[in-house]
């Protein structure tokens, strides 16, 4: 029978849309909330951590979006199909965590001066450096034409295609110099319910 | 069949620990390569992101500390019994990882009194925070006795116990105020492959 699920978080896509995906892909129903940033206050007591999002399972909590994504892609078979491979596929989330790390950081950055010279250096520096690994370790697994690991898509193709939206918020045109990256984004952007989510989805900023 | 293990990484605990306390409790063999920081630059480009730690399975790499440690967690059953175990699991470690978010920053705060501000508020507002969510945790699975999930110990423990080494860089007795997260630790410490490894490891600054 199918689990009741129930996702909350706050109207963006953020760090709750790599479950979302999840959903789509898998063809899963669940509940999608989202509350208004002033609801959070009272929200807030009532997970584990003081957090968001928070996955409930028949009412039990998980946070963590990336605990929930990987127990959610586990459960509908995005995970990778074996132990070195669902390996394979966390290394490339946390390497998107990384990308997005320092832009972050530099968003918030009071002083304008060195929020230009941060900025700077990661864009010249920082990213096209990962994104060239990236390149190097898709290449290294059907000449870059498929995905990232084994021959199916998994959360490594979706982390890769939403973090990078995440990044593009802040650095236009990201992927212009690695065009076998550029391809898979689009490979997985334009499968049918990959298309259909991004179709109907709220639109929000980030 | 065996398979030949090796870990390369600085000589600190870092980002390292984890997986070595994972061989430790599995007692499984393994080369723990440490680079003197001076060698780093000639190793660098044999990872897939120029990062370490590293893990070689067989000769094969594989990057991302946590990536490494659940890996190694579900090879030698530490990783949670079920599904959802494992996505409890994953949300601690997780969380561990926001808990020491704060400390680098304490680190290399060179002003004297902005970092004794950013201590009080580490030590007073956003550690109790999370200690008191983990010790509920911790009480509510049987009651405070055993581990925080499941009935044996899992990569949560570990991860527990490997981030209060980091925590301590910001603040002298994190566990202070929480006796029953105190207790639980000394008693992860006194379990033989534990208590064997913390003594036998080499001593560093982190």
């Amino acid at each position: 029978m199918m689990p009741n699920y129930k996702l909350k978080y706050f109207n963006f896509r953020g760090r709750a849309e790599l479950a979302r995906l999840v959903f789509a892909v898998a063809e899963v129903e669940y509940e999608d909330i989202r509350f208004a940033v002033e609801d959070w206050p009272k929200i807030k007591p009532t997970t584990p951590f003081g957090q968001a999002p928070v996955l409930e399972v028949d009412g039990k909590p998980l946070a963590q979006s990336s605990a929930i994504a990987r127990y959610l892609g586990k459960e509908y078979g995005l995970a990778g199909k074996t132990n070195w491979e669902q390996a394979q596929v966390d290394m490339i989330m946390d390497t998107m965590e990384d990308i997005l790390t320092p832009m972050r950081a530099i968003h918030f950055c009071k002083d304008e001066q060195q929020k230009a010279e941060l900025q700077k250096k990661y864009q010249e520096e920082t990213l096209p450096n990962y994104l060239k690994g990236l390149e190097t370790f898709l290449c290294g697994n059907n000449g870059g034409d498929g995905y990232f690991v084994g021959s199916e898509l998994t959360l490594a193709d979706l982390t890769f295609m939403h973090y990078t939206g995440q990044v593009e918020v802040f650095v236009p045109n990201p992927l212009a110099k690695f065009p076998k990256l550029q391809a898979l984004r689009e490979r997985v952007e334009e499968l049918p319910k990959i298309a259909a989510w991004i179709a109907k989805r709220p639109k929000t900023l980030r | 069949m065996a398979h030949s293990y090796k870990l390369r990484y600085f000589n600190l605990q870092g980002r390292a620990e984890l997986a070595r306390l994972v061989f430790a409790a599995a007692g499984v063999e393994y080369e723990d390569v440490r680079y003197e920081f001076a060698d780093w630059p000639k190793h660098k480009a044999s990872t897939p992101f120029g990062q370490i730690p590293v893990l070689e399975v067989d000769g094969k790499p594989m990057a991302q500390s946590n990536a490494i440690a659940r890996y190694l967690a579900r090879e030698f059953g530490l990783a949670g019994k079920t599904a959802w175990d494992q996505g409890q699991v994953d949300m601690l470690v997780e969380t561990m990882m926001d808990i020491g978010a704060p400390v680098p920053k304490i680190r290399q705060c060179t002003d004297e009194d902005e970092k004794a501000k950013l201590k009080k508020s580490f030590a007073e507002e956003h550690l109790p925070h999370y200690m008191e969510a983990i010790q509920k945790i911790l009480e509510e699975n049987r009651e405070g006795k055993g581990f925080l999930v499941g009935d044996e110990l899992t990569l949560a423990d570990l991860a527990f116990m490997c981030g209060q080494d980091w925590l301590k860089l910001a603040m002298d007795n994190p566990l202070e105020k929480y006796p029953k997260l105190q207790e639980y630790v000394d008693r992860l410490a006194a379990i033989p492959k534990m208590a064997e490894w913390l003594k036998k490891r080499p001593k560093s600054e982190l």
